[in-house]
């Protein structure tokens, strides 16, 4: 009988209770027993970034923590960005700027640019570009994406739903 | 790519973390920040027993002066070292090594004592602390003891923790007045484990010379190469031209790089005797801008 | 060069697919759930070449939460091999039968209650294997006497032929100069961030299959998927999906659908099948092409190319899936932008132990660039002449188009010369040199690379059989569906899935044009195959010209409609109807007009309104077919116009090279390229950068490496190397716009022109920046060793 563990945590303002084996990869939790697949899955060794989320107000890579480590933590998936109906000013400015094409990495590259765009407001070009450096994008070059980021940081983010 | 099966705990207090070590010896791993560990989890090239998770365990994240120095604890996230501000008063090089470890999401997971307890060759923070002479403080149930960075560094992804022991903190001695220090690496990609890096602590004597030269390198060999040959080549001289070659070329010979589909041996031989020069350089500058 | 002023197409619309992508709302493979679904895993082959003795898979059936295990006896009863696009009888099944030919070929499959316990269950697996001879070298494994990998075979060469076009022999004999290159084009994997994978459902009463998954072509090689599943093709079903990027990879997926269906038969489950990233590195569909040139060219001693002579090895690896076709899309445009009226081209195709090729963005005509321009750059050096002179001196002439080329391919319209100096306008070539100039006075090795090559788009399906005497299929068609609904709202039907292109704006913009509607109010949706019209689906950059084909097709066939309904209405000629602004109004008669929505009312609910003999509904379906594909003659000395609206680019990388480390570092990257007439702006833009990102990657970082006995050398991504935004540069992109004269509004396809000539604009930067060390770039991918490895080989010499 597999050993299953306890935890509860809290995702895009939800809490949750889950039963889990301690093996269970925090990106497989997110997708398969909450049902939130926008978060994806590139590589499942770090290297990617696709599966990035927000822990406790930090960018981690889902695919490389386990699902209990996250017990107690408050986790901000690509579905919680926007509140409502209508798209997060961060995620317009992909659209503006065309920073997606098939659309894999974006939730990732979101999560990327919201916590850079909190904790440094006004980036120069050289912060963007190596903040974004730590996500794969095998579509856009990259040019899109950085000219996303830009254009969203001269826009204020509004705090709904939003950490 | 999924884990295999493990029996899973997450002790609170160090005194249980430390039974459980002590219990299941190598049948267990310990799982601080994970991006080193769940990687291998995930190929299924690591399939331990048990998986202690120590994150648990309060205390261990701590920055600390000590004696003019500094004590790092081994839970101290990597992107928390690198804003340190402790950290950068004092040991300015763990700063600019910390900023070449992966990207940022990496960062704040991953720990300064997971790092150094996994011990790829290509790591930088090892090197960085040989270079510091700094000593890590290893716990078991009931003690502790001190190593010294060099001999706690055995051999590729080995070091002398001993069954049932756990890392719990670095202490990292007060580096002498005037003392530049410098890292650099060259890495495929940024973020990228690197082909080379070379740690130099370059600290001048009241006339301007080479007082005292400590310079370690990543990526070349088992574990951090000390490369003293270099060093002796550089204490008492200027800090300039032929002298600075003769070190790097030095460095270079002490090196027993791998080979792989990055680079050949001989190529990263090359490469740390061009790097060693850069270090020195630098670390030099900036010992003179003091 | 006019361009004509539209309302939509050419214009920055916001794309319709970004806000269901940027809310994490699109439905991916991996996405879908569906009652009782099983997870699968495989376990792969570890030796290159072995025969497979004995199998047993008792343990894996006993471990609780698993359904069913599969090996190639369930493979020979449950599938048929999968489908080769070759003549030759290469067989290969979705699991390994008997033997195993590559490093990681599957071998046996697991269905469990999830991944994990599938994975546990795989190495529950016991196999026996017995290793056979090991062949990766191509020029070893083409030898008689070297082992062969499959028995039907007279040996590992699976394949030659030399085609000629007009008088090589006498335009070679004539020649003042022969320059000759052996050059070295490697195998890399597109590697998009989505794998490959499938979901299907079998209920064996009915015998109907459904098949969710990010293959392509689910409505025109569909009943092949059939063949494989063993299901009849009208009982096959295959749901199209969001797809997480291909560049080619995922055109078939004959192995994971074969898996997944295979597993879902005997498990009596829906069964999903994802491949994760070590499966897709080591066994995907996704490898390029791994070439070995000895090319020539003839020139006279004023740099006019007379004529090329190639001779290309391909190595093949294990299986001979999608066959030389990437020979055939190489002899598209294999005298490139240059006026030679001969060439002559001998390949030969060998089957190694390593993973099959696929097809990756450019699809052979990217090595063919790289073999073309590395020669003109050597004629440059031996003749000492500029680079770009001796380009623009044998451009074909703007008044030459449409143009024949030596083995019958049309290049539909271009203005080279304009795109050229575009290119060096926007580089400033003179400032640049006065750069490198001053940079080598102070030791530093600053490279100037210029590539000036075709980007062909719309592929003809006779590039896969011309090279054999009997025929093959000669249809690429692609459709759409369209209706005007009661509330005046358009709706656009696709039958091929979205890869990451963006078809939807496509349709939407088209349909805005020709409507005088927003595009924003266009609704597409995508239908399956049992419900499809045929569509041959993204690749071979053909869906801008396929879908706005359709699109004005369906738009005709509904304007038609609309005219007479609307004309019955005004009592005036079907003929003076015009479509702008949301109406549809009587020429010359603005007052006389109704919106859509009322003209869709009328259709739908008021029939004793309508013209006699007219149905109810607004709804029409158009196919288009490829708009100038022709047959290739008997005897092959002309192989018609097989890939002819043919694009043009010119890229002008500028890069600092550091001989001690080999380190490059781009201080520029200029690109123009001629598409034809755009239809988004940014679109295309993100294509041109997505492209010379990839080629970036081929020619700096990446590459599928196998070492001498068989073992993959690249099978993670801390290994296969690509490359994040810290090792691009900010690209500088300009457009020329020269309208294809065969295609709707002028389009032509931009797709693949990025990874089709960057690598040859940075090979040629490189050698630019270590000219005065006099090396010569003959191999990729450059990375630092092999560059201070070239520096030091020049200074010894």
């Amino acid at each position: 009988m597999a050993q299953t563990t306890q935890i509860s945590f809290t995702v895009n303002g939800i809490r949750h209770e889950l039963s889990v084996e301690p093996r269970w990869l925090l990106v497989d939790v997110i997708r398969e027993q909450l049902g939130l697949t926008g978060t994806h899955i590139g590589c499942e060794h770090g290297v990617c970034g696709t599966c990035t989320v927000m822990v406790n107000g930090e960018t981690a890579r889902s695919c490389l923590m386990l699902a209990v480590s996250a017990d107690g933590a408050e986790i901000l998936t690509v579905e919680g960005l926007a509140a409502g109906e209508g798209l997060h000013p961060l995620q317009e400015a992909f659209r503006e700027a065309q920073g997606l094409q098939c659309g894999f990495c974006t939730p990732g590259m979101l999560m990327l640019a919201h916590e850079l765009l909190r904790d440094n407001p006004a980036p120069t070009e050289q912060d963007i570009r190596e903040a974004m450096a730590a996500n794969l994008c095998r579509c856009t070059g990259y040019q899109g994406i950085l000219q996303a980021v830009a254009l969203a940081a001269g826009r204020p983010a509004t705090p709904a739903g939003t950490r | 790519m999924k884990p295999p099966r493990f029996e899973y705990f997450a002790p609170r207090t160090l005194d249980d973390a430390l039974a459980l070590l002590a219990a299941r010896g190598d049948r267990a791993k310990v799982l601080a920040g994970g991006q080193s560990l769940i990687p291998l989890l995930n190929f299924r090239l690591a399939q331990p027993e048990a998986l202690i998770d120590i994150n648990r365990i309060g205390g261990l994240d701590q920055v600390r002066t000590d004696n003019g120095g500094l004590a790092i604890g081994a839970l101290t996230r990597l992107s928390a070292a690198e804003r340190s501000e402790t950290i950068r008063q004092r040991a300015p090089i763990v700063v600019e090594a910390c900023h070449l470890i992966g990207h940022l999401p990496i960062r704040h997971r991953g720990t300064v004592g997971g790092n150094l307890a996994h011990a790829d060759p290509a790591s930088e923070l090892p090197a960085v602390m040989v270079a510091l002479e700094a000593e890590l403080v290893v716990a078991r149930g009931g003690s502790t003891r001190r190593v010294s960075a060099e001999q706690f560094f055995v051999g590729p992804l080995s070091t002398s923790i001993e069954s049932g022991e756990l890392l719990t903190d670095v202490r990292v001695p007060a580096l002498p007045p005037r003392t530049g220090s410098a890292f650099v690496e060259m890495a495929r990609r940024a973020g990228d484990f690197a082909l080379v890096g070379v740690a130099a602590l370059i600290t001048l004597d009241g006339s301007g010379r080479c007082g005292r030269a400590r310079i370690t390198l990543c990526g070349v060999g088992p574990t951090p190469i000390r490369a003293r040959a270099a060093e002796e080549a550089l204490v008492g001289q200027a800090l300039a031209g032929a002298v600075i070659e003769e070190a790097a070329t030095r460095a270079a010979a002490a090196t027993h790089p791998p080979s792989d589909v990055h680079g050949s041996a001989d190529f990263r031989k090359r490469l740390a005797g061009h790097f060693t020069r850069q270090a020195i350089e630098r670390a030099a500058e900036r010992a003179r801008g003091m | 060069m006019a361009t004509v002023e539209r309302q939509w197409i050419g214009k920055d619309v916001p794309r319709l697919e970004d806000p269901k992508l940027l809310a994490g709302r699109a439905t991916y493979t991996d996405d879908v759930r569906l009652p009782g679904m099983l997870h699968a895993a495989v376990l792969r082959s570890p030796h290159p070449h072995a025969r497979i003795k004995r199998i047993d898979t008792s343990r894996a059936r006993a471990l609780a939460g698993v359904f069913a295990v599969v090996t190639g006896e369930d493979a020979k009863e449950l599938t048929n091999p999968l489908p080769a696009f070759c003549a030759e009888p290469v067989v290969q099944y979705a699991l390994a039968v008997d033997r195993v030919r590559f490093v990681g070929e599957a071998v046996a499959a697991v269905a469990a209650v999830d991944r994990y316990t599938a994975e546990d269950a795989t190495a529950l697996i016991d196999v026996e294997y017995e290793p056979l001879p090991v062949v990766t070298d191509p020029f070893e494994a083409m030898k008689p006497t070297t082992a062969k990998l499959h028995d039907p075979l007279p040996s590992n060469l699976a394949f030659e032929k030399t085609l000629t076009f007009g008088d090589v022999a006498g335009d070679f004999a004539s020649a003042d100069r022969v320059v000759r290159r052996k050059l070295r084009w490697h195998r890399a994997s597109a590697q998009p961030l989505e794998t490959a994978g499938a979901v299907c459902r079998y209920d064996p009463v009915s015998q109907r299959m459904d098949v969710w998954s990010n293959t392509n072509m689910i409505n025109f090689v569909g009943w092949l998927i059939a063949g494989t599943l063993k299901v009849p093709a009208s009982k096959l079903n295959i749901h199209p999906m969001y797809v997480g990027g291909s560049f080619g990879s995922k055109h078939v997926l004959g192995k994971v659908i074969g898996i997944a269906g295979m597993l879902a038969k005997r498990a009596g489950r829906p069964v999903k099948f994802m491949e994760d990233r070590v499966d897709n590195l080591l066994a995907s569909e996704n490898l390029a092409c791994d070439r070995f040139y000895d090319a020539e060219l003839a020139v006279t001693r004023d740099g006019i190319f007379k004529s090329i002579r190639i001779h290309v090895v391909d190595d093949y690896g294990a299986y001979f899936q999608f066959g030389h076709g990437t020979h055939g899309n190489a002899l598209a445009q294999v005298t490139g932008p240059y006026r030679m009226a001969s060439f002559e081209y001998t390949v030969q195709c060998v089957l190694t132990n390593k993973c099959q090729q696929g097809v990756f963005r450019g699809a052979g005509s990217d090595a063919g660039n790289f073999c073309l321009e590395r020669l003109v750059d050597g004629a440059a050096q031996e003749l000492g002449m500029d680079p770009v002179e001796i380009r623009r001196r044998n451009f074909i002439a703007p008044d030459r188009f449409p143009f024949k080329t030596p083995c019958g391919n049309i290049y539909d319209s271009g203005n080279y010369p304009a795109v050229l100096d575009k290119a060096l306008e926007m580089a400033d070539l003179a400032g640049l040199r006065r750069l490198q100039a001053d940079a080598r006075k102070q030791g530093r090795y600053i490279g100037v690379g210029i590539a000036t090559a075709q980007q062909r788009s719309v592929y003809g399906p006779t590039e896969f059989w011309f090279w054999y005497d009997s025929p093959g299929l000669t249809s690429a068609p692609e459709s759409v569906g369209l209706s005007l609904g009661p509330t005046g709202e358009f709706i656009v039907t696709m039958f091929s899935p979205f890869w990451g292109n963006s078809p939807e704006t496509v349709v939407a913009q088209t349909l805005a044009e020709e409507f005088g509607i927003d595009p924003a109010q266009v609704t597409v949706t995508y239908e399956d195959s049992q419900h499809g019209l045929p569509g041959a689906g993204p690749g071979g950059s053909r869906m801008t010209v396929m879908l706005t084909g359709a699109v004005v097709g369906a738009a005709r066939k509904l304007k038609d409609k609309l005219a007479k309904i609307a004309a019955h209405h005004f009592e005036a000629a079907p003929e003076d109807i015009v479509f702008a602004n949301g109406r549809a109004a009587v020429r010359g008669a603005p007052d006389k007009s109704l919106p859509y929505n009322e003209l869709g009312l009328k259709a739908y609910w008021f029939k004793l309104d309508l013209p006699a003999g007219t149905e109810s509904g607004l709804e029409a379906r158009h196919t288009y077919d490829h708009p100038y594909l022709t047959k290739p003659s008997a005897d092959r000395k002309d192989l018609g116009a097989f890939y002819p609206m043919m694009g043009h680019g010119v890229h002008v990388p500028v890069v600092e090279v550091e001989p001690e480390t080999g380190r490059v570092r781009f201080l520029r990257y200029v690109a123009v390229h001629d598409v034809g007439t755009i239809v988004n702006p940014k679109s295309l833009r993100g294509q041109i950068t997505g492209g010379i990102t990839q080629g970036i990657g081929m020619a700096l970082y990446e590459e599928s490496a196998y070492d001498g006995d068989g073992q993959p050398l690249t099978g993670s991504f801390m290994d296969y190397l690509l490359p994040t935004a810290m090792e691009v540069p900010a690209f500088e992109i300009g457009h020329v716009e020269t309208p294809s004269p065969f295609t709707e509004y002028g389009v032509k396809g931009g797709g693949e022109g990025g990874r089709m000539i960057a690598p040859a604009a940075i090979a040629s930067a490189v050698e630019d920046a270590l000219a005065p060390l006099g090396v010569r770039v003959s191999e990729l991918p450059l990375t630092p060793e092999r560059i201070v490895a070239l520096a030091d080989a020049a200074r010894a010499r």
